[in-house]
């Protein structure tokens, strides 16, 4: 048997972006973008995806020359021990809030969607308990459930989005440039850290086992989130048209019901399921990330065994909020807006600053 | 050491079995009470409704338990109510088990309660309800939902569920009733550019009026039938502009807005025409959509105009006057202007209509209009609703013929009576 290194390998950590971030296509997310960019919705993750190879490629290529030093090690290393701490603490605060955020809304769609009786207190419960344990096991584990259901998870959406195209109407896709060409560019510019979790799960290179695979990962996730983000803003206006597309506030929960697979209804039942288990694994990763900072913060080796004390925060910090669903899609979008920058800018400034401090040059030569 | 391990993981279990087993949300079958369609009227009281629930008995027809049950397949309850969604509560108040929209199919509403300017308010509460989806059908009934529901008794599918469902898609593929979804409703409403098509049924039927001589031109009540069987009746359809119901279309004219919609379909158009050599029969034919519509639209011009070309393919299935059209180019060719003709005029008419009665169509033809701008507010400043009835729409039907039918040739009339 292969003995555990508590490394994950390319496939793991392709299967880790493609559940973190694909899963946003089934939240409020789509609500986000087709209330600033109506009907060409769509054109945003391939817009914003376009702009968004240049922080990576810089991240990756200031990553890669640093190969035996993590994320962390990087920022304190070119900013210095005080400028490092304090990017550090602000990657840790935003990375909080948007879990604290994130869990009320995904708490809010089982509770309003499908256990409509269960109390909000339990699912939220339940959902931050599951994560947090997952996230407690490490990230090895994380990486093997992640790559084990990824297919089965990804072929029941593309089911679901196959189906719905297909009952949609192409003619919905115009006017080609819903409200505005500068409109969409700037509305999609604005909110570029929809890729923004790559920047978090690049704090996962001290446990990929070979640094190019982080590289390839990356890029090869990348594609498939495009394709696959682009495709289900598609898919939703297919069936529902720009106006009506964009009073729904779970898109993909009110496409699952609509659809039928000919003489079967109510098939929610069958994709529902999927969905939570990609939950599950996505805010694991987002507590396993979020307690890597957290460790690295205030210098805690093992800071595994803070998950469940960090999470049980953020459980109580997530009650306070769950009591407002609505402006809780109001405090993302704000959210998505305000981490734009640090996401884009943090791997320009990273790269600048080794380039000036000539390390890139001593290595080559 | 070990030992002590397993006695700590199992304690840990505990807790996780028990909330596996506390579900609130789990109920069981027979706890059930599973509406499967609804009735809403308009109640004497302002601001309140009626509601009708039509609730199948899950036991009833079933294979196991040899059989089912002496209980009847369906309940009906009517009572006044201030919306649909606390209105299962105040049911409770008759029927033992919880009401429940799981299994809703159809929501039935009384031609005048559609025509109330606040029907939309109370569509809108079925969008917060997570219970009711959005492919339920939208039927309208020309009397009171609660009489529908009551009168409405199948003879041969008494199973509610199963009653609904055939009868109203075999209506969607013949042609004779629209598609009509709830999603269809809230997406044309809030588009703000169509008309949306509803069904249209009735159980109250005119007695001994003269049935048009155009055998589809009817709508349901009209259908004139004897014999014992179920008093309800499905055909044509119910126009609604801005969410109200506005007025009715005939089996007939449903056809038509679904040979012209492109978001609409029907698959088995059984019909008949004028026969071009004898005015006094008719030919009975099958009408097949074998490819799109050509529609173009010039939207810039001071009159904007709109050319429609409908490619048709008709299988003769058979000829009264027993005129050989399978071999007889010149005959089939006149045919063809003739049915050309007669359906340019019909359609012709009826867009007239619709742009003077209703002042907006329900053809789709909004969604082809959006391709010429590239923008929404350009689109929505050409106020597609606003133009429309001005337009000169140009209809072009072009006809091509399918099979003649099993037998190719008919004998010489004239040859069997000598």
């Amino acid at each position: 048997m292969e003995k555990s290194t508590g490394k994950i390998g390319i496939k793991e950590y392709i299967a880790i972006i493609l559940l973190t971030i694909g899963t946003k296509l089934a939240d409020d997310l789509p609500s986000i973008i087709y209330n600033s960019l109506y009907n060409a919705a769509w054109m945003m993750p391939i817009i914003s995806g376009i702009l968004v190879i240049i922080p990576l490629y810089l991240l990756i290529k200031t990553m890669m020359y640093y190969k035996e030093k993590s994320l962390l090690e990087i920022v304190v290393h070119l900013l210095g021990k005080y400028l490092g701490f304090i990017v550090i603490f602000a990657l840790w605060i935003v990375g909080s809030i948007t879990i604290i955020i994130d869990t009320a809304i995904y708490t809010d769609i089982i509770g309003t969607m499908y256990f409509s009786r269960t109390p909000t207190i339990i699912l939220y419960f339940v959902l931050v308990g599951v994560c947090a344990y997952g996230a407690k096991r490490g990230i090895e584990q994380i990486g093997s459930v992640a790559r084990a259901l990824l297919p089965y998870i990804k072929i029941s959406i593309l089911i679901a989005l196959i189906l719905t195209m297909i009952q949609g109407n192409l003619d919905f896709l115009f006017p080609f440039f819903g409200p505005g060409e500068w409109t969409v560019i700037k509305e999609s510019s604005l909110r570029l850290s929809i890729y923004g979790d790559i920047l978090y799960l690049s704090l996962l290179t001290p446990y990929i086992r070979n640094a190019n695979d982080f590289k390839k990962g990356t890029w090869i996730a990348f594609v498939i989130l495009v394709a696959e983000l682009t495709i289900a803003f598609f898919a939703y206006l297919l069936l529902f048209d720009f106006e009506s597309v964009r009073m729904l506030s779970y898109p993909f929960h009110e496409v699952i019901r609509y659809i039928n697979f000919g003489f079967l209804t109510n098939v929610e039942t069958f994709f529902f399921p999927f969905w939570l288990i990609a939950t599950f694994v996505r805010f694991a990763v987002y507590f396993y990330l979020n307690g890597i900072l957290f460790g690295r913060l205030f210098r805690i080796k093992d800071f595994e065994h803070v998950i469940p004390s960090l999470a049980t925060l953020f459980l109580l910090l997530g009650m306070i909020l769950e009591n407002n669903p609505i402006a809780l899609t109001h405090v993302r979008d704000y959210l998505l807006i305000f981490v734009t920058p640090i996401f884009f800018g943090l791997p320009c400034i990273l790269w600048i600053v080794a380039k000036l401090k000539g390390d890139y040059k001593n290595e080559k030569t | 050491m070990k030992k002590h391990n397993l006695i700590v993981k199992l304690i840990y279990l505990i807790p996780i079995l028990l909330t596996l087993s506390g579900c609130w949300n789990q109920s069981q079958i027979e706890e059930r009470a599973y509406v499967i369609a609804i009735g809403l009227d308009k109640a004497e009281a302002s601001n309140r409704i009626k509601v009708t629930y039509l609730i199948a008995n899950p036991e009833y027809g079933s294979q196991i338990q040899g059989g089912g049950t002496e209980e009847p397949p369906q309940e009906i309850i009517s009572f006044v109510t201030d919306d649909i969604t606390t209105s299962r509560n105040a049911a409770n108040a008759v029927i033992a088990k919880e009401i429940t929209y799981d299994l809703l199919r159809v929501m039935v509403v009384s031609e005048e309660f559609a025509q109330d300017k606040d029907f939309v308010r109370w569509m809108y509460d079925s969008t917060k309800d997570p219970e009711i989806r959005r492919d339920i059908h939208l039927v309208v009934s020309k009397e009171n939902a609660s009489e529908f529901f009551q009168k409405n008794k199948p003879r041969l599918e008494t199973r509610p569920h199963k009653y609904f469902e055939l009868a109203l898609s075999r209506g969607i593929e013949t042609g004779m009733l629209p598609n009509s979804e709830l999603l269809q409703y809230f997406r044309i409403t809030e588009a703000d550019a169509e008309l949306f098509l509803a069904m249209y049924g009735t159980t109250q039927n005119k007695d001994k009026d003269e049935q048009d001589n155009d055998n589809d031109h009817f709508t349901a009540g009209e259908f004139q039938f004897e014999g014992e069987t179920n008093q309800t009746n499905f055909a044509g359809s119910a126009v609604f502009k801005e969410g109200k119901m506005i007025g009715k279309l005939s089996g007939d004219e449903t056809r038509i807005s679904v040979i012209l919609n492109p978001t609409l379909d029907a698959s088995d158009i059984l019909t008949t025409y004028k026969d071009p050599f004898n005015k006094k029969y008719r030919i009975a034919v099958r009408v097949n959509k074998k490819s799109a519509n050509k529609v173009e639209m010039d939207l810039k011009a001071d009159k904007p105009s709109i050319n429609v070309t409908i490619p048709l393919e008709i299988e003769v299935l058979s000829a009264h006057s027993m005129v050989d059209y399978e071999r007889d180019i010149n005959k089939r060719e006149k045919l063809k202007k003739s049915i050309e003709k007669e359906l340019t005029n019909k359609i012709e008419k009826f867009v007239a209509r619709t742009q003077e009665e209703f002042k907006a169509e329900p053809f789709g033809w909004s969604f082809i209009a959006r391709k010429q701008f590239l923008t929404i507010p350009a689109y929505k400043k050409f106020d597609w609703m606003k133009t429309y009835p001005d337009m000169k729409v140009n209809i072009d039907v072009q006809i091509t013929f399918g099979q003649f039918g099993r037998q190719s040739e008919l004998p010489k009339l004239d040859e069997i009576r000598d």
